[in-house]
């Protein structure tokens, strides 16, 4: 699928919306080198969605939006929560999967692409929140693991499900109280970045979305790795600020807070020795492209 | 009436290169940069008046951005 195969009649362009005209003539499809740098001066794959002002998990979705690296050849396979409210407004094709199997439908996604356009790269991305992930998906996300799917599960981490009102999570921190978990969070969270690696991920990350390059390396790396070499899994920090009682302009520092030294979200990734040759190889080969085109200029 | 975020030109310094209220902006869309006169501007109707872009803002020491009632 590319943007070429659907081309609009010049005479229906003027009753065409300006948002999609926007994403025909200023959006960052078919661009290799898109990145977070293009946001601000083009249009961006995600539009005016409803999650409340100031929420962070709308923050990752902007800087995953832009660091997709073939927008147009994805796939978005998403879960009941907040993040299914922002599915309808993205520019990319998705998929609604009912709450926790997500990673068995991306699975069979995964699949039929690879037989219906057997010379063609597709990435299929799982995004969904931590109840989907975890609790109820646990079976299903574990599952595509063992069996080493080729797709890039992105976990958003709000430690709760935000969406019911602030029930307790796998991932919530020990001794939390939530406004539906009073008596406070009895065992530890839910260790899956390590579940993930001994489960067979190639790649693994655990970040906020505080540093928008960091993000973008990370989401490209963990797709491009899930192309060639196994799954991948990144969990991101995004907190809800209305279940923790921050304002709307609060949400930047929990994340900053939450991952300085020691604390439960610093930086940290797993990667196998086969991917670290692939993303060295990789990196070896854009520096030569880079020397070749200075070398010609 | 609204609250929104407005951004004044002759503080802005997103001519050397910042891009802080762009890439922390919750809002798609919503802060972009005017590639002619290279400042950033607020398109009104996609802000929900977060104030987030004023944190980040005068964080840096810049102070180009004050929340108005529309």
């Amino acid at each position: 699928m590319s943007k070429e195969k659907i081309v609009i009649n010049p005479e229906f362009w003027d009753i065409i919306p300006q948002d999609y005209r926007d994403l025909v003539d200023h959006a960052t499809y078919g661009k290799s080198d898109r990145g977070w740098k293009d946001v601000g001066s083009s249009t961006e794959l995600i539009a005016e969605h409803s999650l409340c002002a100031g929420c962070p998990e709308s923050i990752a979705f902007r800087h995953i939006m832009a660091s997709i690296p073939a927008p147009e050849d994805t796939v978005m396979v998403g879960s009941t929560g907040c993040t299914s409210l922002v599915f309808p407004m993205v520019a990319v094709q998705n998929i609604h999967s009912l709450f926790g199997n997500q990673n068995a439908i991306a699975t069979g996604l995964k699949r039929a692409l690879a037989y219906r356009f057997p010379n063609q790269v597709k990435d299929v991305i799982v995004l969904a929140g931590d109840g989907a992930t975890v609790d109820i998906g646990l079976d299903m996300t574990l599952q595509s693991w063992f069996r080493q799917e080729k797709f890039t599960t992105i976990c958003f981490d709000n430690e709760l499900y935000a969406n019911t009102g602030g029930q307790e999570s796998g991932l919530m921190q020990k001794g939390f109280v939530a406004k539906m978990a009073p008596q406070g969070k009895k065992f530890e969270k839910v260790r899956l970045p390590e579940i993930a690696r001994e489960s067979g991920c190639a790649y693994v990350a655990v970040l906020t979305t505080s540093k928008p390059s960091l993000v973008e390396r990370v989401v490209k790396q963990a797709v491009l790795i899930a192309r060639e070499i196994g799954p991948t899994y990144l969990q991101i920090y995004t907190p809800c600020i209305l279940e923790i009682g921050k304002q709307s302009m609060e949400g930047l520092q929990e994340m900053r807070d939450s991952e300085s030294a020691g604390e439960r979200f610093k930086f940290r990734e797993f990667i196998t020795p086969e991917a670290q040759a692939f993303i060295d190889d990789m990196n070896a080969k854009k520096k030569a492209d880079k020397l070749a085109a200075s070398a010609n200029n | 009436m609204y609250y929104v975020a407005e951004i004044n030109e002759e503080a802005c310094v997103a001519n050397k290169g910042c891009r802080l209220c762009i890439m922390y902006c919750p809002e798609a869309n919503c802060i972009m940069m005017n590639d002619e006169k290279k400042v950033a501007f607020v398109v009104e109707s996609r802000c929900k008046g977060c104030e987030l872009c004023v944190v980040v803002c005068d964080a840096a020491k810049h102070k180009a951005i004050t929340m108005q009632d529309r």
